[in-house]
């Protein structure tokens, strides 16, 4: 059997505890912002039982008027991290600029968007379920000027 | 690295329990071939931020501490092109330091990359720490029956890590959601979101979606157990937290790909072995339960 030195196995040892030391205080204080020792929050918000579901979609219009949903495949954007930064572009529409810009970049073949707009779909939620019933909000657009 | 044969605490004895050196060599394969097939069919959208607009980097606290630049084509084109073959290169178990440790670096700064345009994904921690003592995990050649501390602590600090996914984010939904979380919206809001044809089926059963949120807190605290039950019993308990995350992607399609290839650390995998492949003089085939007995090895 290969046995480890005493060396190797004292490093081995700090790193374990150093490792799970700097876990434990992510879960704790950490933030995302902390990777790879923040928290591991995915769902771990409550929402309200009776409260609306938020979906969020982000969509264009090109030149011809035609409406084309944003996606990670058309933009190489993905849609959480358009709502991880909802409020900038909510604060500064001007942002959505940019999404316009990278689907260009991703998709040369197709007409140019001339509007963005991010809409939040709010499905109604009750006793923790959905009830199938929505209605949708633009909360933030961005002409092309 | 063969030295006198020394009695450790037995906490101690835990961590460094030896393991085949085949078993290490598949996870090894398995985890490389993984980081190849992660660049190009399971997160390709990472590339992607080659073409992202500067001005929607968002730095995390690691990419500010390292001072890394903004991700732009040069940067990313080349660590997507040096990982897919080092990555390759590492899968054949060759030169585990010398391609183990530019994998663990170029694939942290492919994640770095990823999390930095505002959302931050949990799904491969014990990934990321497999990559990160591989390469001390020792030579390993597939089929070798020779027991290995270096390979048995790679393989427990993997499945700690894994274990501590879940059992942590029990913590974290405690402490972001509180005691509500249990009987919560969240299940239904992750339905609407992105839910399965099967999800809405569930979702439409009064009070089925509450269940599941105890039952997932429950599994979640009580996944350490994996550690504790009898070693007949583990690879159930493992085959139950891998039908958990089937349910996962059947009903909300979050596939938690990464730390699922993690989880393969609990599993004898140097069983799978192509038929008429095994040369390797026969062995003991199981990890030695008797400490004492660690003195009779060569």
């Amino acid at each position: 059997m290969s046995q480890l030195s005493r060396r190797g196995l004292r490093v081995r040892l700090v790193c374990t505890v150093a490792g799970f030391l700097l876990l434990v205080a992510g879960t704790l204080w950490g933030q995302d912002d902390d990777f790879p020792f923040g928290p591991f929050r995915m769902y771990s918000t409550a929402p309200d039982p009776n409260g609306a579901a938020v979906d969020t979609r982000v969509e264009g219009i090109d030149v011809t008027g035609r409406t084309v949903i944003i996606t990670e495949a058309n933009s190489g954007i993905r849609r959480a991290e358009i709502e991880g930064q909802r409020q900038q572009y909510v604060a500064v529409p001007s942002r959505l600029s940019q999404i316009a810009d990278a689907y260009g970049e991703r998709t040369p073949q197709e007409p140019a968007l001339r509007e963005v707009r991010i809409v939040i779909r709010w499905h109604g939620v009750r006793n923790s379920r959905p009830t199938g019933t929505y209605r949708d909000e633009v909360v933030a657009v961005w002409t092309r000027p | 690295m063969t030295t006198d044969p020394v009695r450790h605490p037995r906490i101690v004895q835990w961590l460094v329990e030896p393991v085949p050196k085949g078993r290490v060599a598949a996870f090894r394969t398995l985890v490389y071939l993984f980081v190849a097939a992660d660049l190009v069919i399971f997160t390709p959208w990472v590339r992607a931020h080659a073409d992202t607009p500067g001005d929607l980097y968002q730095p995390l606290l690691i990419g500010r501490l390292l001072a890394l630049p903004t991700p732009g084509p040069l940067l990313v084109h080349t660590v997507f092109w040096l990982l897919l073959v080092l990555a390759v290169a590492a899968a054949s178990g060759r030169a585990p330091r010398l391609l183990g440790w530019p994998v663990f670096l170029l694939y942290f700064e492919w994640m770095i990359i990823a999390m930095s345009y505002g959302k931050v994904d949990h799904d491969r921690f014990g990934l990321l720490v497999a990559l990160a003592v591989l390469p001390v995990a020792g030579r390993a050649r597939h089929g070798d029956r020779e027991l290995s501390e270096a390979a048995g602590w790679a393989l427990r600090v993997t499945q700690l890590a894994v274990i501590a996914t879940y059992f942590l984010a029990a913590f974290a939904k405690l402490r972001f959601g509180g005691l509500d979380w249990p009987t919560s919206s969240v299940l239904a809001q992750a339905i609407i979101r992105r839910g399965t044809a099967l999800a809405d089926l569930i979702g439409a059963v009064p009070g089925l979606l509450i269940v599941s949120q105890f039952g997932i807190l429950a599994f979640e605290l009580l996944s350490p157990l994996v550690f504790v039950v009898p070693q007949r019993w583990r690879a159930a308990v493992v085959g139950f937290f891998y039908l958990f995350h089937l349910a996962t992607f059947a009903t909300i399609t979050i596939s938690f790909m990464p730390h699922l290839v993690a989880m393969a650390s609990f599993l004898p995998l140097e069983k799978v072995r192509r038929p008429g492949s095994d040369r390797v003089p026969k062995g003991p085939d199981t990890p030695d339960p008797v400490p004492g007995s660690l003195a009779s090895s060569p």
